[in-house]
């Protein structure tokens, strides 16, 4: 950077600014009014306050939704990582059908939510299967697959094949060597795509109230409560799902780059 | 030790990759307690009939006999071998210890047996201190010994080892070379060690097995390659040899004389009866080492010839000297190999030199 004139350098850092500024700055609205009450439709300012997320604890349909929201991603994990983990260790040094493979894993991943929703809709009324919370875990998991199946590929690939191969040598069977050599190497990309596929369920809201059924996740909570006004509430709602998005992405980063780091220089 | 009785054959042994053929029907054997080096170069199919031996890849025909037993379909956990990756193979997330037991606990071993095992692995290749690092806290020769350590802790009939030191600079190279040969002759187990080095293959073999495009083209003591090479290949690719070509003159005794661009030298056929038997005519080189071809005053000696010096390279210990040699129409190029000396070469370069070198020193090779 050093090389550019003075001028362009003043210049990118000022358009730097400017997104980072319109990228974050609407997040930042919500969370600091989330600390100051509401009066006569406008915000009080000069009273910082705590009752916002008095009266958001307080909410038992919140909680509900809270609740509905953990177990359905608890169980979208767990299918996930040991679906996508499978898929990965089966499809590892296949050639044959693997780009077939790749492209039917990421396309509900990629597909407009709406679509993947609608699909899965029809799918479970010809099916016959009630809209419950099974189908939402099966519409999430289905999502975030993709992610999941990725991250673990990626380390399986950067795996040295000498190490299996170190494994038998020292006459250690197929299954010891999945479980102490091949699994091991594999955990933190599995807890990385794990955070990652927790994260995005959390967040998913147009594919849940497409295959919902009475009861609502907490994004779809959200959205409920907007279209019936402007609440303090939601303020304080969004803060804490902001801050508990942000914590899952350092955590899912730190359990990813390291070893991937590690992996290119060596 | 008993060197000779065989503890691995391999009959008539090949592999091919789909159509591609890497091993052309090879026949080696091995001798219980030797160190056998296998070198070529790239592609020579060295390192896969290394991994043919272990079982990592199975064979396209042939077979392997263990003891005269054939082991040719046994999977790879159950060969009394272990191999020593070229990468290493450490796993990342065990401790020094943890590798070097590995082999030990995945045969339900006792705790117990296994620490005191794994000290004792540990003590032999000098890491006694390092057994709860992690692989990627060490160096790469300490790297290399947890290998050997781990190899070696199964007790195997034969470590495999697939050019462990290619990865490790000059010096350490050096002594690792020292320290695998001194760790084998304590435990007294088979090594076969593959290698595209010759200096290393010479300075730790027993015997070497030189492979070119798939087939043996040599076997035997490094002193007989070096000085007996059976073929062009082996004389070419070991050290700088001079190579003259011409054809085959009359035998006399132990000698049989060829006729090349630098006239009639004799060189020495004893113990190599096919040459004795190559009828007259047939293209063959002379070949002679560097070392061996001196600058001559008197011309009474056979293997007598003039040359002019090319170039003058002083090589600390040695000197070589490139020579041309013969008439204009055939120059040859030779090497003449000198103790270097305090003052300074006696030679110069483009200065006219007489040459010989004894018929004992000199062999021929069949082209």
């Amino acid at each position: 950077m050093s090389t550019l004139p003075r001028f362009s350098t003043i210049f990118l850092a000022a358009i730097t600014t400017l997104v980072a500024a319109l990228l974050y700055s609407p997040l930042f609205v919500p969370i600091v009014s989330s600390f100051f009450p509401l009066s006569q439709g406008n915000v009080d300012w000069s009273s910082p306050t705590l009752s916002t997320y008095v009266s958001l604890a307080q909410n038992h349909d919140i909680l509900a939704a809270l609740r509905t929201t953990l177990i359905v991603g608890l169980c979208t994990v767990v299918l996930s990582v040991v679906s996508g983990t499978l898929l990965a260790l089966y499809y590892h040094g296949r050639r044959a059908g693997r780009s077939f493979l790749q492209f039917i894993i990421f396309l509900p991943f990629l597909m407009p939510p709406i679509i993947s929703g609608l699909a899965l809709l029809i799918f479970f009324r010809e099916i016959g299967l009630e809209r419950s919370l099974l189908t939402v875990v099966i519409g999430h998991t289905v999502f975030v697959l993709a992610i999941v199946y990725r991250t673990v590929l990626t380390r399986l690939q950067s795996m040295s094949r000498t190490l299996v191969e170190a494994s038998y040598d020292l006459g250690a069977t197929g299954w010891q060597t999945f479980w102490r050599i091949i699994l091991p190497n594999l955990s933190s990309a599995m807890v990385g795509g794990a955070i990652l596929a927790f994260a995005l369920s959390f967040d998913e809201t147009m594919i849940t109230i497409l295959v919902t059924g009475t009861q609502s996740t907490l994004p779809v909570r959200l959205w409920a409560m907007m279209r019936l006004g402007f609440s303090p509430d939601i303020n304080a709602l969004v803060a804490l799902i902001l801050m508990f998005t942000v914590l899952l992405c350092v955590l899912a980063a730190r359990f990813l780059i390291p070893r991937q780091m590690a992996a290119e220089r060596s | 030790m008993s060197q000779n009785t065989d503890l691995l054959t391999l009959r008539s042994v090949s592999k091919s990759y789909g159509k591609v053929p890497v091993l052309h029907g090879i026949d080696l054997s091995i001798r219980d307690g030797e160190f056998l080096t296998v070198l070529g170069p790239s592609g020579s199919g060295k390192t896969t009939v290394l991994r043919l031996i272990g079982g990592l890849e199975p064979l396209s025909s042939g077979e392997i006999r263990l003891d005269g037993h054939d082991i040719s379909r046994m999977p790879i956990n159950r060969r009394p071998f272990n191999t020593v990756f070229q990468d290493y193979a450490l796993f990342p997330h065990m401790t020094v210890s943890g590798n070097v037991g590995y082999g030990l606990s995945v045969r339900h071993i006792k705790r117990k047996e296994i620490a005191s095992r794994v000290a004792k692995a540990l003590d032999l290749v000098q890491l006694g201190r390092f057994a709860d690092r992690f692989p990627a806290q060490l160096s790469g020769g300490q790297r290399q010994r947890v290998a050997l350590a781990r190899a070696l802790i199964c007790q195997p009939r034969l470590i495999l080892l697939d050019e462990p030191l290619a990865a490790l600079d000059l010096e350490l190279r050096r002594q690792m070379q020292e320290f695998l040969k001194s760790i084998q002759r304590e435990i007294k187990t088979t090594f076969l060690f593959v290698t595209h080095d010759q200096e290393e293959a010479i300075g730790m073999a027993d015997r070497i097995c030189v492979m070119q495009a798939g087939h043996i083209r040599q076997l035997g003591t490094p002193h007989e390659l070096y000085y007996r090479p059976n073929c062009e290949f082996v004389a070419r690719f070991f050290g700088e040899n001079n190579l003259v070509a011409g054809k085959l003159g009359t035998v006399q005794g132990e000698q049989r004389s060829i006729e090349t661009a630098l006239g009639r030298l004799v060189c020495s056929v004893s113990d190599q009866p096919h040459l004795k038997a190559a009828p007259d005519g047939a293209g063959a080189f002379a070949a002679f080492r560097p070392e061996a071809l001196r600058l001559a005053d008197t011309r009474d000696s056979d293997n007598h010839f003039g040359g002019t010096i090319a170039d003058l390279a002083f090589a600390g210990s040695s000197t070589v000297a490139t020579i041309t040699a013969g008439p204009d129409s055939a120059a040859q190029r030779l090497r003449l190999r000198m103790p270097s000396r305090i003052d300074g070469s006696a030679l110069k370069s483009g200065e006219p030199v007489s040459l010989s070198f004894a018929p004992h020193e000199g062999h021929l090779v069949l082209a």
